[in-house]
């Protein structure tokens, strides 16, 4: 237990303790530019309070001394500390200069160390927060590099920014004016004919560009090809290419389509394609395994119907003279059936039908009447 | 103890205090001082015929009770009796006093469907044969028999085809298995009506399932079959039942007169030699034997050397006895349509593992409403109809190897049948049936080439009951 409240009151003395006090603060002895503060400023104590609690102290080097000047200070450092011969050098040759100065001098730079302190004292002084503050609202932001005030303000001296942004948009359109009329031109010299591949040349590799900006697909390369171009395979080895390609193969149009994008640079990626279809073919031409009793799977691919417009439908000369020969046939068949009274009209029908049942039913009341 | 009253209520006059000395007007017990509620709650008012007539309905909300009074909508009648709905439903109505006799249709004789002459004309059912229909419900709600003055059918191409085969196979004492396929509404099920009334009016045997659904789709009762193993073989004898009935009502004047050959004792009444097959079905009275009492109607039928009629097996919505049916074994394992006995004996029949003794048909028709999607049989009728056409250009179909959803057992079946397609009707049939139609009253046209041409295209180019709706059912909502 009381090893515990002896640490304890350890704490709290390292909490408490304060460097001791420098007075008058020489502008040798202090560091030019720094913020630091000597002490930290409390209410309510006086200068040169010590705990109480603590016995220990700090060697103080001038003993609770006030200087009125450098030279004081300097002189009582001489006297009392304890000083390597280099440092009693300096602060000697310090000393003679001091006195060599005018009091003019003397009094203008005690005046300067007076007026650095007084302007330093806010910036040393810790910023608290308020208490009754919300979320440290007025706290400075000692970071900023400008103060930020007034500085959206328009003084209507230049365009808005809107009107800045559509002149850069013009001189844009300009720049590629200027590259479309007197560069693009240029470039047909460069032109190439277009060649048909030839036989033995059947890979047809795709590459992307962003025009030499960084993109992570431009590192990709596609590489197309026929197995009907291969001609050195025969068609069960074709066959089997195809079924090694898997999903690769697309049964539409016949042709293997692949792509890398393993590797750094394009180059890479090429070569890649070049040995895995070089692998490929070498491994369609061995005969130990032809694959011949699997069937091809095309699972991967949809293949697309597109309703075309039956031929057989199109209007011909002949077709024509065909509809028009139907329709005079059909028109002769009414004719004939209206001539010989066999066309059925339905509105007529129904009338005869409803006027056949009154003429059936009136008999039967006319009976009954009788009666 | 604790005072009752707080002491700051010792100051102020309680009404208690001052109704000593002070006059103070009294209210009613516990109510609020402005309110418009009743203070007590009404009393719920009393029936005519004192039975409970409450239509309030409580509500408890927040804690308190709250009434709503119901509003009284007038007497909605008696709801309809349990199956009332159903038989609605259901009905079939064959005839239609309202439509005018129409001159020239002749009643349908044994010969006339399979006569080529007569294609594009319009016969009525004999009266006979509509009973033996409606006993076999061969007729369906959704056909168009209650706009006429008597049920009529057209004649089609396609009916004299399948009436020849039919006449060709009972000839050669063969048995002719044929499956019907076409559009929705093409007329497959009036192509069965049509194969039935044939064979009913050349006195065949008819035996008619009329909608394969129910036999599959876990309606009907079920048990295992007895001394049925790999695979266990069920039983449906509620709808075994149903059928012998239908098959009775249907086929009565012919089994009449056919006498059994063999004796019957493990049936639930002993039938012995020559006894007529009729008293056979009537052997199942009640469900239970009524399987073994079809078994042995069903080997009577086909017993060698005994001088039966053709029969005719026909069954609609074939793809539902395609599936796996709903049905579950004991060991709640899903059993296949084809191992239910009644199935099994349509199916061993379609596949022509059974042999009719005087020959027959075997007919089923595919639907396309509500049959489910059944990619072994649509690939095999696909398969038979490309051998069927045996053309050069078009090869048979054959399956995708990498499709997981065929049925051997559905391919077995339909190995060796006949395909033959319903299709579109072509414009002369068209003219007759739409002749028919103004002639009953039902078409306020003149039916000459133009009308025809333009509801045969509004049809979908001679879609029969395509033609219906655009033509006659135009008001049907």
């Amino acid at each position: 237990m009381a090893s515990a409240a002896n640490s304890l009151r350890l704490c709290l003395r390292a909490t408490s303790r304060q460097i001791s006090v420098r007075p008058a603060a020489s502008p040798l002895l202090r560091r030019t530019l720094t913020t630091t503060a000597a002490q930290c400023a409390r209410p309510g104590r006086k200068k040169g309070w010590k705990d109480p609690s603590d016995n220990f102290e700090f060697p103080d080097p001038y003993d609770g001394k006030v200087f009125n000047d450098l030279g004081e200070q300097l002189r009582y450092s001489l006297e009392n500390d304890q000083l390597t011969e280099a440092e009693r050098v300096t602060v000697q040759q310090a000393l003679a200069n001091w006195e060599n100065k005018p009091n003019e001098e003397k009094l203008e730079e005690q005046q300067i160390i007076k007026e650095i302190d007084k302007e330093f004292a806010p910036l040393r002084a810790p910023v608290r927060a308020r208490r009754n503050a919300f979320w440290n609202e007025e706290e400075q932001d000692t970071d900023l590099i400008t103060d930020e005030v007034g500085e959206d303000d328009f003084e209507e001296n230049d365009m808005m920014a809107m009107g800045h942004a559509k002149l850069e948009e013009h001189r844009e359109y300009r720049e590629y004016a200027r590259i479309a009329v007197w560069e693009m031109p240029l470039l047909s010299k460069f032109a190439k004919k277009f060649e048909p591949p030839k036989e033995n040349e059947v890979l047809r590799f795709r590459y992307t560009t962003y025009m030499g900006e960084f993109h992570p697909a431009d590192r990709k390369v596609v590489v197309e090809f026929d197995p009907r171009d291969l001609f050195e395979l025969t068609e069960v080895q074709r066959n089997k290419l195809r079924k090694l390609a898997g999903a690769r193969y697309n049964p539409e149009k016949g042709i293997i389509k692949m792509s890398c994008e393993k590797f750094e640079l394009p180059a890479q990626n090429k070569r890649w394609l070049g040995d895995t279809i070089a692998r490929l073919i070498t491994e369609a031409k061995d005969p130990t395994d032809t694959f011949e009793d699997i069937p091809l799977d095309t699972r991967h691919h949809k293949f697309k119907s597109i309703p075309r417009f039956p031929k057989e439908w199109y209007m011909s000369e002949e077709r024509s003279r065909e509809l028009l020969a139907q329709r005079e046939k059909s028109l002769e068949l009414d004719h004939k059936k209206r001539q010989q009274r066999e066309l059925i009209d339905g509105v007529k029908v129904i009338q005869q039908g409803v006027l056949s049942t009154v003429t059936e039913r009136e008999p039967v009341a006319v009976r009954v009447k009788a009666r | 103890m604790s005072a009752t009253n707080c002491l700051r209520c010792l100051g102020r006059p309680s009404v208690a205090g001052a109704s000593r000395g002070v006059v103070v007007p009294v209210f009613a017990p516990r109510t609020a001082p402005f309110s418009t509620t009743a203070i007590q709650n009404a009393l719920p008012a009393k029936g005519k015929s004192g039975e409970h007539q409450d239509r309030s309905v409580r509500v408890y909300r927040a804690g308190r009770k709250m009434t709503f009074k119901k509003k009284h909508t007038g007497d909605r009648g008696k709801p309809p009796a349990p199956g009332e709905r159903k038989a609605f439903r259901k009905k079939i109505v064959l005839s239609n006093d309202n439509a005018l006799p129409v001159p020239w249709v002749t009643e349908m004789e044994a010969s006339s469907l399979s006569n080529e002459n007569k294609v594009g004309t319009i016969v009525s059912l004999p009266p006979a044969v509509q009973d033996q229909l409606r006993a076999t419900e061969a007729f369906q709600p959704t056909q168009t028999w209650g706009l006429f003055r008597k049920p009529s059918t057209l004649i089609r191409k396609e009916t004299v085809e399948l009436v020849g085969k039919m006449e060709k196979a009972t000839a050669n004492k063969q048995t002719a298995r044929v499956v019907l396929t076409g559009e929705k509404i093409s007329g497959k099920s009036t192509m069965l009506i049509q194969a039935q009334s044939y064979a009913y009016l050349n006195n065949w045997i008819v035996i008619h399932f009329p909608d394969a659904q129910e036999l599959t789709n876990g309606s009907t009762e079920y048990a295992p079959v007895p001394n049925t193993e790999n695979p266990t073989l069920y039983m449906q004898q509620n709808y075994c039942l149903k059928l012998l009935q239908s098959i009775k009502k249907a086929n009565e004047k012919i089994l009449a007169k056919l006498l059994t050959v063999s004796n019957h004792s493990e049936l639930p009444q002993n039938i012995p030699v020559n006894q007529t097959l009729l008293s056979l079905i009537n052997a199942a009275k009640e469900a239970e034997g009524a399987w073994s009492v079809f078994q042995a109607l069903w080997s009577e039928l086909n017993a060698h050397g005994a001088n039966r009629p053709p029969i005719l097996l026909s069954m609609d919505n074939l793809p539902h006895i395609m599936k796996i049916s709903e049905y579950r074994s004991a060991s709640f394992d899903k059993i296949h349509s084809h191992d239910l006995s009644l199935v099994k004996l349509f199916t061993e029949a379609l596949s022509g593992n059974t042999r009719f003794p005087s020959g027959g048909a075997v007919i089923a028709a595919t639907n396309r409403n509500n049959g489910p999607r059944i990619p072994s049989m649509e690939l095999a009728l696909k398969q038979r109809l490309a051998e069927q056409r045996a053309s050069q250009e078009e090869t048979v179909p054959v399956r995708d190897p990498y499709f997981k959803g065929y049925d051997d057992r559905v391919e077995k079946v339909l190995k060796s049948v006949e395909v033959m397609e319903v299709n579109r009707i072509g414009k002369r049939e068209a003219r007759s049936l739409m002749e028919y139609w103004a002639a009953s009253g039902l078409l306020r046209t003149t039916v000459d080439e133009q009308t025809v041409s333009e509801k045969w295209t509004l049809g979908g180019g001679g879609v029969l009951g395509e033609m219906e709706r655009a033509a006659l059912l135009t008001m049907k909502i």
